[in-house]
């Protein structure tokens, strides 16, 4: 089996899972129905790290897509929820627009990566074990690591600043 | 087909849909959703291209650790945004976004 094991089955389980989520996301009309259906999704992405042999992945976009990143967006929604009178034009009016643009766009991408010469598929798993992984990040790749953290840590006090409201003084 | 063109099939798929609803929805925080659905579909190409080919002695992997950290950060401050902005307008509809048009 090419890269390890390649289980069409699985592939197509994970695969119709996932875009079927994904067009929930784009979809539905209510915004918690898609905020439900994007959690779906992302687990369904989850399933696929792991068919590709990234358990650590896997575990971490659930930690952190479908727990935390979902979380966030549902008290965002939560939050702005106005729901006054009818939500009918839940498209803007460039919808044709933008589904021809996508589809046109999926199209060229499909012909350049299956027409493109990536190059032969080796027989196992290239995906690094946990020891590996663990190695790069903290002796190759420890700069982007700790710069990743400082920029969490800008986002976050960004975030506070956007969203805190200010206090009227008696 | 090898199995790494189906998956960057199913990926290119995942894109397509999020750009979509970037692009239609008018609903901010469903665009924002649509965003995440992006991020995931490129990290799928990711993770698959460095299980399939390997190079860069597994950086493929991490580089996709770094794009679902990078992608929280995103969220917090987008979402930030949004709130700020529903204080002040009341509204969440992208088309009533046009407080800076000529």
């Amino acid at each position: 089996m090419p890269g390890g094991d390649f289980h069409p089955w699985f592939f197509v389980i994970v695969a119709a899972w996932v875009l079927v989520c994904g067009l929930g996301v784009v979809l539905f009309k209510k915004v918690m129905y898609s905020a439900v259906s994007m959690v779906f999704c992302f687990l369904g992405v989850a399933f696929a790290y792991a068919l590709l042999n990234a358990p650590l992945v896997a575990i971490i976009q659930i930690l952190v897509y479908v727990g935390a990143i979902s979380i966030v967006i549902i008290f965002a929604i939560m939050l702005t929820e106005v729901q006054t009178g009818g939500l009918e034009l839940f498209f803007n009016r460039q919808t044709l627009a933008a589904a021809v643009a996508a589809l046109a766009g999926a199209a060229v991408l499909a012909v350049v990566a299956v027409s493109a010469d990536i190059g032969p598929v080796g027989d196992k798993s290239l995906t690094p074990g946990l020891k590996v992984l663990s190695r790069l990040i903290f002796d190759r790749y420890v700069f982007p690591f700790e710069l990743v953290s400082l920029v969490l840590v800008a986002a976050m006090i960004g975030a506070i600043v956007l969203a805190h409201r200010e206090e009227e003084r008696p | 087909m090898n199995p790494l063109d189906w998956w960057l099939l199913l990926a290119i798929l995942l894109f397509s849909i999020g750009a979509f609803g970037v692009l239609a929805r008018r609903n901010v925080i469903v665009v924002v959703m649509s965003l995440e659905v992006m991020l995931n579909a490129v990290n799928i190409a990711l993770v698959a291209i460095a299980n399939f080919r390997g190079g860069a002695r597994g950086a493929g992997t991490l580089f996709a650790l770094f794009v679902i950290v990078l992608a929280a950060a995103e969220v917090t401050v987008g979402l930030a945004i949004v709130i700020a902005n529903y204080r002040n307008r009341r509204t969440v509809q992208t088309d009533t976004y046009d407080k800076l048009k000529g």
